[in-house]
């Protein structure tokens, strides 16, 4: 294999870290750029090209890629991934409390009732753990999707939305998901929060300014010829979680 | 608007410019000081073209490989514009205040 074809096969298997769309769209052209950079002889990718094209290609996958002229639009993603960043703190105090609940437990345990002692066993923890772990993947998911400019992501945000609200105003509460210590140090601040975060975004995504920016088709396959300039994404809504 | 954007804007601004052309251009522009990976570059034109600032010109094929030449849009000229304005308004206020520091200095 001659040195500019093993670089070139190197080089592309790099690019597998952006994203399929956008690599069926761009792969010929940054890869033409790659090679027109290279220095004669080179077969490798110098370790800096490619950290540089993995950071790039994980951006792309990650980023929020709305249009500065959707302002609504992109708001309400910030929103939707500032649902998923509470969440994700609210989750990491949980762990953090989970020493301090089997502490409690062990100190407590015989005062305990049997139905105290069922909400603090480990996989009562498990439970709460991957009940934490929903609304985050929600939040994320509806955050990209809407960003994409998806209008079936934009019904769903607001329906998972309404769901929040009927969890949040007790109706889908079930006994099991009460822990009785953490609740206890934080209320309800971090469902009522993240539920303000979704409302804000649903109301968002419902603006006049948003609507023109998803696609009232629906989603098309990306393909030829259907990359516009602007690859619009959204976000979503989530549900509020307690622990 | 960060400095490599600046300097790929800049780079479009007197006509349209393909991927390697823009790198080499913002070499001779930064006088050899930023040499953009093309990864950074087309996570920037993507930006770009998002906001609408620059878009596509034309594609080319030469040697087997493509080449997409983008151009400022307007939207691009009149941002480079404002942006070029801003630096030279802050430039001109560095300046003139070492100036008159100079000047009062013994």
């Amino acid at each position: 294999m001659t040195d500019q074809a093993s670089l070139e096969r190197r080089y592309r298997r790099l690019l597998g870290w952006y994203p399929r769309a956008y690599r069926q769209e761009n792969g010929p052209e940054i890869l033409a750029v790659l090679m027109a950079c290279a220095p004669d002889g080179q077969r490798r990718p110098g370790l800096a090209e490619s950290a540089d094209l993995i950071r790039s290609g994980l951006w792309m996958r990650l980023r929020p890629s709305v249009p500065r002229s959707a302002r609504t639009v992109r708001a309400a993603v910030r929103l939707m991934y500032a649902g998923a960043v509470v969440s994700t703190v609210n989750l990491i105090i949980l762990l953090a409390f989970i020493g301090y609940i089997r502490a409690y437990r062990a100190m407590l345990g015989h005062r305990l009732t049997a139905a105290q002692v069922s909400q603090l066993n480990t996989s009562f923890i498990t439970l709460a753990v991957v009940s934490d772990l929903v609304p985050i993947a929600l939040w994320l998911w509806m955050a990209r999707e809407n960003g994409q400019g998806r209008n079936w992501a934009r019904s769903l945000s607001t329906v998972l939305f309404g769901l929040a609200t009927l969890d949040l105003t007790g109706a889908f509460r079930t006994p099991v998901i009460r822990i009785t210590v953490v609740p206890m140090l934080f209320g309800p601040t971090v469902p009522v929060l993240t539920w303000l975060a979704g409302l804000a975004a649903v109301w968002l995504l419902w603006r006049p300014a948003s609507t023109a920016f998803f696609k009232p088709e629906g989603f098309t396959q990306a393909g030829h010829g259907v990359r516009s300039p602007s690859r619009i994404r959204s976000s979503s809504s989530r549900q509020p979680r307690h622990l | 608007m960060q400095e490599a954007t600046f300097l790929i804007l800049t780079a479009l601004a007197n006509g349209s410019q393909h991927g390697y052309g823009i790198i080499t251009d913002v070499q001779e522009i930064s006088g050899d000081r930023i040499r953009l990976r093309p990864g950074t570059l087309y996570t920037a034109l993507d930006r770009l073209r998002a906001d609408e600032l620059i878009g596509v010109d034309r594609e080319e094929i030469v040697d087997g490989r493509l080449r997409r030449y983008y151009r400022l849009t307007p939207a691009g000229i009149k941002r480079l514009g404002a942006e070029a304005a801003r630096l030279r308004a802050h430039a001109t206020a560095a300046l003139t205040r070492l100036n008159l520091a100079a000047g009062t200095a013994p």
